[in-house]
């Protein structure tokens, strides 16, 4: 899969590309309107991620002329300003997602995946996870032909966790996943560790689930 | 007490008393006034006598007698002539009693020696006292009356011209002051007077505004900048500890330093944000086009933290019983506030608690009331709960002190009214009044 990143922040592109190239992503990068126009011009991508406030130009309208270049690249916005309009906005001018700064590099690649899922109807198989199955399109996680009944965040978590599989993730990470990043001042809560209490005891009871794992200090993983 | 009020006191207060010392001068005054003319009066009378010697001889009215003396028909007036030894010498005017048939009355008698044929001659004119007492009380009966009307009409007349002249005070007052609420947007003319104080006062009160609005808009425009410039550094920062937390060569240690360090990147960016909010209500960017049933949005807001209620074992009651839809209202906004409150009633509530929550409808107004079994709020701090950054007390929970302002940002912007209302030990309760 091929990545554009147009930011002019270029550690933050670096960090993007760094994270996206370890799950596999071929990442280009554009700092500018310009390049990023270019770019556009001569290749074809996947994926475009364009930040709003770009110095040399409008986000917004890169990203109709990139509509005519790569109509078929899935476009995700990202953008400091925050405000509602510009979400609006972006969405009605075809962008298939938003996302504010800052945000959880997991986030993205998990709002890539769903794109994928939705925009390009990539049918994953049912996921093998120790001796349970998961169908992450309908939601549903089997122990050899029985279905095991999840909350819809218990089913979040475990999927988000399943994405990244064989990484850390914090609870922060996790919870704004799980919660959004709804204003909120508590941060430091263990909302996350009761959710994943939940989830080992409903699925101990058909085999175990050494597979999650917590990292004292840190968070949780799915190791595979 | 009102000005307009203080001045009619005081012009009325002021006019009385001196009508009321008028009043008391007037007898005296009125008797000097008829003392005066009956002494000019005499002397007039003195003048004739004397032009008629004069012209006619002192003959004319001694008639070959030595003396004369004439009385009018009921004794009010009378003049007398006679002659008199040569070193008597008077000029006077003073009152005096005579005996006249075996009556003693009393006179004001004027007495004047003259010389006349190498004679001394005494003239006596006398006039009753009674006689020029007479119209005393009909006179001052008469001079109370027209004073007191005079009064009467007086004060109305001040009446209305200090209605008047105060008018454009008043309307300053209510138009500048009672019913303009902060931020003062609505902008309006100037007051129209002739009074050049209450013009002063007027221009001086517009510009007082908009200084206030220009620090105010300021003050928003800095607080939306600078969380604004925030985001970029705390997105940097927070997606390179994210990379080098997956870094193989992270120890175990490193990972959890770094793991620290994210938590406090996440209280700034959880800061930068909730100002962010809380400046994005001020410029009004949210709509007030939705229309909510208050049962929906708390059952969304109970299931969305139903997990801090689990925590801490709290039993929610939402007993709703008045059939109730909010229009032009923004239902995330709305949420938001509800939220931060039940959330909140959930942070300062105790292990097993309670929160009720209720609706009401009073003076045609509705109002939903959230109320905890937590610890309560000291009497001293519910004025400032709804500030910026304030922590009361309890430090172990206290979160970073903008949810509750937070919910005063959204009602001011929604046009609700929120009533405070807490027992220190028993709990607090949160009164949303619409008023919209």
């Amino acid at each position: 899969m091929k990545v554009l990143i147009i930011e002019d922040e270029k550690t933050l592109a670096f960090e993007m590309e760094k994270f996206l190239k370890k799950a596999f992503f071929l990442c280009d990068l554009a700092h500018s309107f310009k390049q990023g126009f270019n770019k556009l011009e001569l290749n074809q991508y996947d994926y475009v991620l364009i930040d709003l406030g770009l110095p040399d130009g409008d986000g917004f309208e890169l990203l109709s002329k990139a509509k005519k270049s790569n109509p078929d690249a899935a476009y995700i916005i990202l953008t400091a300003r925050g405000k509602l309009e510009d979400r609006v906005a972006g969405l009605d001018m075809g962008a298939d997602d938003y996302l504010a700064k800052p945000f959880f590099l997991p986030e993205l690649q998990s709002r890539m995946q769903a794109i994928a899922r939705r925009k390009f109807k990539v049918a994953e198989a049912l996921i093998p996870l120790g001796n349970f199955n998961i169908d992450l399109q309908k939601r549903f996680v089997f122990f050899e032909e029985e279905q095991i009944e999840l909350s819809r965040k218990e089913f979040d978590l475990l999927s988000y966790l399943l994405l990244h599989k064989n990484r850390v993730l914090t609870r922060m990470q996790l919870s704004e996943h799980i919660w959004g990043n709804f204003v909120d001042d508590d941060y430091d809560s263990n909302y996350i560790d009761a959710h994943i209490k939940n989830i080992r005891k409903k699925l101990n009871v058909y085999a175990p689930t050494e597979w999650l794992e917590t990292v004292r200090g840190v968070g949780y993983r799915i190791k595979k | 007490m009102k000005l307009s009020t203080k001045l009619i006191l005081f012009i009325t207060g002021s006019k009385l008393a001196i009508v009321g010392l008028f009043i008391l001068l007037l007898p005296f005054l009125i008797g000097q006034i008829a003392a005066n003319y009956t002494n000019f009066s005499l002397r007039n009378q003195q003048k004739k006598v004397l032009q008629n010697i004069n012209k006619k001889g002192i003959d004319y009215y001694f008639e070959g007698d030595n003396s004369y003396g004439s009385y009018t028909m009921l004794k009010d007036e009378y003049i007398a002539l006679e002659t008199v030894a040569q070193t008597l010498k008077l000029d006077t005017i003073r009152d005096t009693k005579r005996i006249v048939e075996q009556d003693t009355i009393a006179y004001r008698v004027l007495s004047f020696t003259f010389q006349k044929n190498q004679k001394n001659y005494l003239l006596e004119i006398g006039k009753t006292t009674a006689s020029i007492n007479l119209y005393n009380d009909a006179l001052q009966r008469f001079a109370l009356y027209v004073l007191i009307i005079l009064i009467a009409l007086s004060i109305i007349i001040d009446l209305i011209f200090t209605r008047q002249l105060i008018k454009p005070l008043s309307q300053i007052i209510k138009l500048r002051l009672t019913n303009s609420r902060f931020p003062f947007k609505k902008k309006h003319g100037h007051i129209k007077t002739s009074t050049q104080d209450f013009k002063y006062l007027d221009h001086s009160l517009i510009s007082l505004m908009d200084q206030i609005n220009e620090a105010f808009e300021k003050e928003r425009e800095f607080t939306a900048n600078a969380s604004h410039e925030f985001m970029t550094p705390i997105s940097i920062l927070q997606n390179k500890m994210e990379n080098l937390l997956t870094e193989e060569s992270a120890s175990e240690a490193v990972q959890e330093h770094i793991v620290d360090m994210m938590k406090t990147l996440e209280r700034l960016k959880k800061i930068s944000r909730s100002l962010l909010l809380i400046s994005r209500i001020e410029n009004e960017q949210f709509s007030k086009q939705d229309e909510i049933e208050p049962q929906t949005l708390l059952n969304e807001i109970v299931e969305e933290i139903s997990h801090r209620l689990e925590e801490k074992n709290i039993q929610i009651d939402i007993d709703l019983s008045h059939n109730k839809s909010l229009s032009n209202i923004n239902h995330d906004l709305l949420f938001q506030l509800f939220y931060n409150l039940i959330n909140n009633a959930i942070k300062f509530n105790k292990e097993n608690g309670s929160i009720q929550i209720s609706d009401h409808l009073e003076k045609g107004y509705y109002s939903i009331q959230v109320s905890d079994s937590g610890q309560g709020i000291k009497a001293e701090d519910i004025p400032h709960v709804f500030n910026r950054f304030k922590k009361t007390g309890h430090a172990e929970n206290a979160g970073y002190g903008l949810g509750l302002a937070i919910v005063k940002s959204i009602a001011n912007y929604l046009n609700l009214k929120i009533q405070v209302n807490s027992i220190p030990g028993e709990g607090t309760s949160f009164k949303v009044i619409f008023e919209g």
